[in-house]
């Protein structure tokens, strides 16, 4: 029971650090719907670092920079060229599946190093995770830093009469972005689950965007999301634990979507939002020019 | 920023044969003026007489072509309105620059230089109260903007530029959004702003009275060129609003007298909910007759935009009822009103009741695609609407080269004959005219009035929304003043005084019986 | 810019014409081209053989043209599930649930009249009835899954492109859930793929290929007329136009978005149909049924190409077919390694989103005067 509480917590790091990643992204403004592609990169690329070289921290500083230059390219195409966010995030998850099934695909098998050490009987990125929660939060409700990112993602044209580089405050915050969705993956791939194999992530991307709508944009509330995706993501794979004849192990995975659609809606009633405004930063997903 | 004592009376800022020319015509046209510290300065002008060049030059987001800027004696050159902020000048603009879902305190020091990496919000929360109570502001720094009323994100505004240390404030048409007590609130605090060293500099259209109560000096703008520079002491209304527009301001229609017929509209006890969820239109009654206009006087944001959209079909009502020739259509749609002969033109010329990229014959088809007589199973026969958009063109004296082109090319002008022209031809018995002759020039704005008189004559009813006393006056047969929501009352233009529906708009109920 | 003795900028264009957006596609394609012959080169593998591989296999083999246009009628009728929604400015990019909905359906309708996955035949009804049953479930099935966003859009305001990618996730997992392990449609193999429908309800051919190609040409037919003739049509697009002046004209801000959506999903069903229920030789929902849901975003990007002309869709849903069947045949011709037919289509998909970006802008020259 307690292992499975464990391995709970470890995929809901993969979660948290994918999740904060896009949040701030998307707090500056920036969609990225292709966080699939950029943990795939991240994920495939440290493998093979890691596997090659037999070093961990190659393999992650490896995943870390694809993912920031994966990012980058996001960035150039929606806010230098202006281009549909959407399109570009697509673009960028299926140029990163793509890509990584072929070259990864002669890699097809367990990473044959010795395991990472747990703390605590925790995988040690939970705490990081935890660390890097904290940090966002600290950095959004803290710092003037913080304030130039929301407001750049609320109304850039305010922002940048008010003196802040629109440009480059986004362009910083999709390349960390993708820092850390690259991180996640190598995560994912040198320590949750180190065995490769085509399409390994199954869709963790995608819960992590989840994720973010499902946050309301907060950090602690992020963080709370993730583990429950993380349980009932290790539910899918015990599925005798709950409901069993209800559940089967893939209804179990349509739960946090379910969820988030649920959210979605209660985001727009007018109920919400005469309390608590607008959650979602106003100028998200779309392309901002200088007048 | 210079550290100069600033006296009362010093000029703080001159501008010296400011040009600046666009394709086709001189926005600004060598305007010379000063501002001294301590003033109230109003810069007063039509729709363009050059007053928004002026203001984008003054606060940066432009570069005059020839002239120079003086701010405390010294030269100086914006490129930026980082720039113009250094060198003191604030700007508080129409649509507000703030963001809605941070805190007030959070949108002060936005972008602030002196902010520092982490916020300390108790140190600039601590220097801000201050301001406000130097001022006599009272805002709470917590709030988060989307919750305040207009005139409190202007002030939360305001605080913004004398929290970057602007000397001078140019204020944006600072009254047309606020109601009538926030105005009282927001004048009170300009007199107490100019009690020290502050210049204001208000960029006003309308709303003569105030400029009077307030201001110290007025420089007057038309057709881009300064035409009078006075102390507000020995100007007058009318003397403003002559050198505004250059000749008699008040001119009379001819006066179209038919035979009032029976009730085409009937409204009763109307009450209605605008967009913010306040009440806006509280238990309204009145009635529209066959061949009369029915005016509606009002600054706006008194509830005549809501009036129009419930009567339209495009918002829904609390409570009344609404009735077109005795037929019940308070719960119809849209589609249903325009079946049943009400024609609407609204205000936003632009977004509502036009598109852009659509072709004029595409534009007039936004009233007809329903008619039986233009569909066959379903298809739309664009060949008789084209005929149709064709012959609407030659009426009204649209400048185009024909029905292809799209409508984003057309004036507004011409935009506004477009939509009347397209309206008006299916003959609607009741037309509601929603501020129909805004921000056109005299002759378009001649051409439109002449249309609804015609309709007059022809027996449709009409509901007039307008913020022009002079036109609802000279136009309508019965004139009622709104002021938040009601009715102050129903009163017969014939018999009316001007001086009696301006104070109903103001807020004073009319002692007489409706007429 | 300076660049030698000419100034470059970027201008704003109002509007790209077609010939000019095919212009820059057939340039983005060139360029995809080009970077996949560094595949290529780097499996040691001449490029030009290579292409000549995919192009000969996709459009001149007698194996490679029927999986050519079997696949481009998929990609068709996706386009034409996101063209529908973008005229009213929505983004549909659920064609992945939509579909996997239709199929579901599909396969629900055979079950229910007696097609087990056992392999015995006890049809319960006439295989001539069941069949376009198959079909009107799928299309109801797709309609369905696309109400969701339509209907929360139209009522709630709610965000359609979150919605849509949450739905692809549940209902990727709820084939998972019908295919695999145990679940009701597993096939008798206990592969983790469906069953296979009996031959009876397979799905009727016309010159040579099932009848769904010619139903798909019809629908992007009759899409094309839709929106240039009919009153519908107009109505969908005043509102894609402007939400608010269509609602000023009568239009209702509530319908539409449902309207759209159910067609989407509708023609996304079709699709699922055509490609699980109608591929001969395959009859079945396959085990990598969800590659299939990726090719769907396909859609997005021949919709945006063909500027959202469901006519102008046709050749270039057939090109896309083709380079993905004649990916996947020359990496076992050309042995090369496992997944290149899906880095290709990676890279192509890349290149085209970048190119969008010449569909908003152009590069203008002038020269420079001499300085005197």
């Amino acid at each position: 029971m307690l292992d499975f509480f464990a391995r709970s917590l470890n995929a809901s790091t993969i979660f948290t650090i994918a999740a904060l990643g896009e949040l701030i992204e998307q707090r500056s403004g920036i969609l990225n719907v292709g966080i699939e592609g950029v943990m795939l990169f991240g994920a495939t690329l440290g493998f093979i670092v890691a596997k090659t070289t037999g070093s961990y921290l190659l393999g992650f500083l490896v995943a870390i920079a694809i993912g920031g230059l994966i990012g980058l390219l996001h960035a150039f195409f929606s806010i230098t060229l202006g281009g549909n966010q959407v399109v570009n995030g697509m673009g960028i998850w299926i140029l990163g599946f793509g890509l990584t099934a072929y070259i990864g695909y002669p890699y097809t098998e367990p990473l044959g190093m010795d395991r990472i050490p747990e703390i605590g009987g925790l995988s040690p990125f939970f705490f990081l995770g935890i660390a890097l929660v904290i940090i966002t939060w600290w950095l959004f409700s803290k710092t003037t830093l913080g304030l130039k990112i929301r407001s750049v993602g609320e109304n850039p044209s305010v922002a940048e009469v008010s003196g802040i580089n629109v440009t480059a405050t986004r362009y910083v915050s999709v390349v960390t972005s993708g820092m850390l969705m690259g991180l996640a993956g190598a995560i994912y791939a040198l320590d949750y689950n180190p065995v490769w194999s085509i399409n390994f992530l199954l869709g963790w991307g995608f819960i992590a965007l989840a994720l973010v709508f499902f946050s309301l944009w907060n950090p602690f509330i992020l963080f709370g999301g993730s583990v429950l995706f993380g349980t009932l993501w290790q539910l899918s794979l015990n599925p005798q634990l709950v409901l069993p004849d209800i559940m089967s192990r893939y209804i179990w995975r349509t739960v946090p979507f379910v969820i988030t659609i649920g959210v979605l809606v209660l985001m727009s009633t007018k109920w919400f939002s005469s309390r608590w405004g607008a959650a979602k930063p106003e100028a998200l997903g779309l392309p901002y020019e200088k007048e | 920023m210079p550290m100069i004592e600033i006296k009362r009376g010093d000029t703080v800022l001159e501008a010296r044969g400011i040009t600046k020319r666009y394709p086709g015509v001189v926005a600004n046209d060598h305007i010379d003026f000063e501002i001294r510290a301590g003033e109230i300065h109003a810069i007063l002008g039509e729709n363009g007489a050059g007053k928004t060049t002026l203001m984008r030059i003054l606060f940066g987001l432009t570069q005059p072509d020839e002239g120079e800027i003086l701010i405390f004696g010294e030269k100086v050159n914006f490129r930026s309105p980082l720039d113009a902020i250094h060198l003191g000048i604030g700007m508080v603009h129409q649509n507000r620059k703030l963001i809605p879902a941070h805190s007030v305190l959070e949108n002060i020091i936005l972008g602030h230089p002196s902010a520092g990496r982490i916020m300390n919000l108790k140190r600039t929360g601590d220097e801000i109260t201050e301001l406000c109570n130097k001022y006599g502001f009272k805002i709470d720094l917590k709030a988060k903007v989307w919750q305040l009323s207009e005139g409190e994100k202007q002030v939360v505004e305001i605080l913004k530029a004398l929290y970057r240390g602007a000397k001078i404030l140019i204020l944006d048409e600072p009254t047309s959004a606020l109601a009538p007590p926030e105005v009282e609130k927001l004048l009170a605090s300009i007199k107490i702003m100019t009690g020290s060293d502050l210049a204001l500099v208000p960029f006003i259209t309308h709303k003569l009275p105030i400029v009077l109560s307030v201001s110290d000096r007025v420089t007057v703008l038309r057709h881009g060129k300064v035409t009078a520079r006075l102390e507000t002491k020995s100007a007058t209304e009318n003397s403003l609003a002559k050198e505004m527009v250059g000749r008699e301001v008040i001119f009379r229609l001819e006066r179209v007298d038919v035979e009032r017929g029976e009730p085409t509209l009937q409204v009763e006890g109307l009450s209605a909910l605008d967009d913010k969820g306040v009440l806006a239109l509280k238990s309204v009654s009145f009635s529209v007759h066959e061949g009369e206009i029915f005016g509606i006087a009002g600054v706006s944001g008194n509830g005549q935009q809501t009036l129009a959209e419930v009567l339209a079909g495009l918002r829904t009502l609390t409570e009344g009822k609404v009735t077109l020739g005795g037929l019940d259509i308070s719960h119809s749609s849209s589609l249903e009103r325009w079946q049943k002969g009400i024609g609407y033109i609204p205000s936003e010329r632009v977004d509502v009741g036009s598109i852009g990229d659509y072709s004029l014959t595409d534009n007039v088809m936004m009233n007809y695609y329903f008619d039986d007589e233009f569909i066959k199973w379903g298809i739309l026969d664009s060949n008789k609407i084209r005929k149709l958009t064709e012959g609407l063109i030659s009426e009204y004296d649209i400048a185009v080269p024909g029905p292809e082109t799209t409508a984003k090319s057309l004036s507004g002008g011409n935009l506004q004959k477009l939509i009347l022209a397209r309206v008006l031809s299916r003959k609607p018995r009741l037309i509601i005219a929603n501020l129909p002759t805004q921000g056109l020039d005299v002759g378009a704005t001649e051409f439109v009035q002449n249309k609804l008189l015609e309709a007059k004559k022809l027996g449709a009813g009409i509901l007039l929304i307008s913020e022009d006393l002079d036109e609802v006056l000279s136009l309508s047969d019965r004139v009622a003043p709104i002021y938040e929501g009601e009715f102050m009352g129903v009163v017969s233009t014939k018999q009316a005084r001007r001086e009696d529906i301006g104070a109903m708009m103001a807020g004073l109920k009319n002692k007489v019986a409706p007429v | 810019m300076k660049l030698g003795n000419y100034q470059v900028k970027l201008e704003k264009k109002l509007r790209v014409g077609g010939w000019e957006a095919a212009g820059i596609s057939i340039l983005a394609i060139l360029i995809a081209l080009l970077l996949v012959s560094v595949i290529f080169l780097e499996a040691k593998v001449n490029p030009l053989d290579g292409f000549t591989s995919i192009f000969t296999y996709a459009f001149a083999d007698q194996f490679g043209v029927p999986l050519t246009i079997n696949r481009s009628i998929f990609i068709l009728l996706c386009t034409c599930a996101f063209i529908v929604p973008i005229k009213a400015g929505l983004w549909n990019i659920g064609m992945a649930g939509q579909l996997y909905g239709g199929a579901l359906a599909a396969f629900g309708v055979a079950y229910a009249f007696g097609a087990s996955p056992s392999g015995s035949q006890n049809l319960t009804l006439a295989p001539g009835l069941i069949i376009p049953l198959m079909m009107i479930g799928a299309a109801l099935g797709g309609a369905l899954v696309g109400a969701i966003p339509g209907f929360l859009k139209g009522r709630f305001n709610t965000n359609e492109i979150v919605v849509t990618m949450m739905l692809n996730s549940v209902a990727f997992w709820l084939v998972a859930f019908m295919i695999k392990d145990g679940g009701p449609f597993m096939g008798a193999g206990g592969e983790g793929e469906g069953f296979i429908l009996p031959p009876s309800l397979d799905a009727p051919q016309i010159l040579g290929g099932p009848y769904t190609i010619l139903l798909a040409l019809l629908l992007a037919g009759f899409l094309y007329f839709m929106f240039a003739r009919t009153k519908l049509g107009y109505q969908i697009k005043t509102y894609g136009q402007s939400p608010s002046a269509a609602k000023y004209a009568g239009i209702s801000p509530y319908n539409i978005p449902v309207l759209v959506f159910v067609i989407g999903g509708l023609l996304a069903g079709l699709a699922g149909y055509h490609l699980f229920a109608a591929n001969p030789g395959v009859y079945k929902i396959t085990q990598n049924y969800g590659d299939f849901g990726d090719l769907s975003f396909y859609g997005v990007i021949c919709g945006l190409i063909s500027l959202e002309n469901p006519l102008a869709a046709i050749p270039i849903a057939l090109l896309f077919g083709g380079l993905t069947s004649g990916a996947r045949f020359v990496q076992g011709e050309l042995q090369m390694g496992f997944g290149v037919d899906y880095a290709m289509l990676g890279i192509l998909m890349i290149t085209l989103v970048a190119f969008q970006f010449f569909y908003r802008n152009k590069i203008v020259w002038k020269k420079l005067e001499k300085e005197k």
